[in-house]
């Protein structure tokens, strides 16, 4: 396992912006094994624990199923540099999730994707988001991948 | 490939999965049906079908077969090419 990726590198990436970037740093990029374990700080200034919920903060199912899709985008990118350079649009097809327990302010959530098959123009992939060590959620993604030229 | 094909039972097992992906009934899976115009499979959902079968097969389909998987039909005369048949 080699490669730490900050947050300027994650931009170069990832399409995604405030108030829509859901990954702080990549801790692991594994090529050969197509793996990649990102992370996620959540904050009591995080913009949604305003409403979600008033004096009970917990993150919404939504945004840990984006904070996995942003993770499955960078497991690409480490497949498939060549087309990631070009800034393609991501979208997603099929999201099977499962929530296990609740994400808060303060916990960290620790992402890890892994291929199950990755093309030019898709993947198939899993996800796991966990908090302390604990399964907070797991997700198979099913994405597309489109380059500007091609539409 | 480390274990033989069982073609009847692969073909079976084949069409459990296209009918589960593309959400069509297995009355309506002909080996001849055409993915994209007869079962609306698209592109993402090729892939899954790909991802299932390398995981269920052990085998791995490259990635410029993937094209040319257009039937179920298609998909038995490719794993019979890669699994050396």
């Amino acid at each position: 396992m080699e490669g730490i990726w900050d947050i300027n590198k994650i931009q170069e990436i990832l399409p995604q912006r405030y108030p829509f970037l859901f990954i702080d740093r990549v801790v692991s990029i594994d090529e050969k094994e197509g793996k990649v374990t990102c992370l996620k700080n959540f904050t009591a200034n995080d913009y949604f624990f305003t409403g979600h919920f008033p004096g009970k903060p917990v993150v919404p199912g939504v945004i840990m199923i984006e904070a996995m899709a942003q993770a499955s985008i960078i497991g690409f990118a480490a497949i498939k540099p060549e087309v990631a350079s070009k800034h393609p649009t991501y979208y997603l097809g099929k999201v099977e999730a499962k929530f296990r327990r609740a994400v808060t302010v303060g916990d960290q959530l620790v992402i890890e994707v892994k291929k199950e098959k990755i093309v030019n123009n898709a993947g198939v992939v899993t996800a796991v988001a966990k908090v302390n060590g604990e399964v907070a959620a797991e997700a198979k993604i099913m994405f597309g991948v489109i380059l500007e030229s091609h539409r | 490939m480390s274990q033989e094909i069982n073609m009847d039972k692969v073909k079976e097992e084949m069409r459990n999965l296209v009918a589960e992906i593309s959400e069509k009934s297995i009355e309506e899976i002909k080996d001849d049906a055409r993915f994209s115009e007869d079962l609306g499979i698209d592109s993402m959902m090729a892939l899954e079908i790909v991802a299932s079968i390398e995981k269920k097969y052990k085998v791995v389909i490259p990635e410029a077969e993937i094209p040319n998987m257009r039937s179920l039909q298609n998909v038995y005369d490719l794993l019979g090419k890669i699994s050396g048949k």
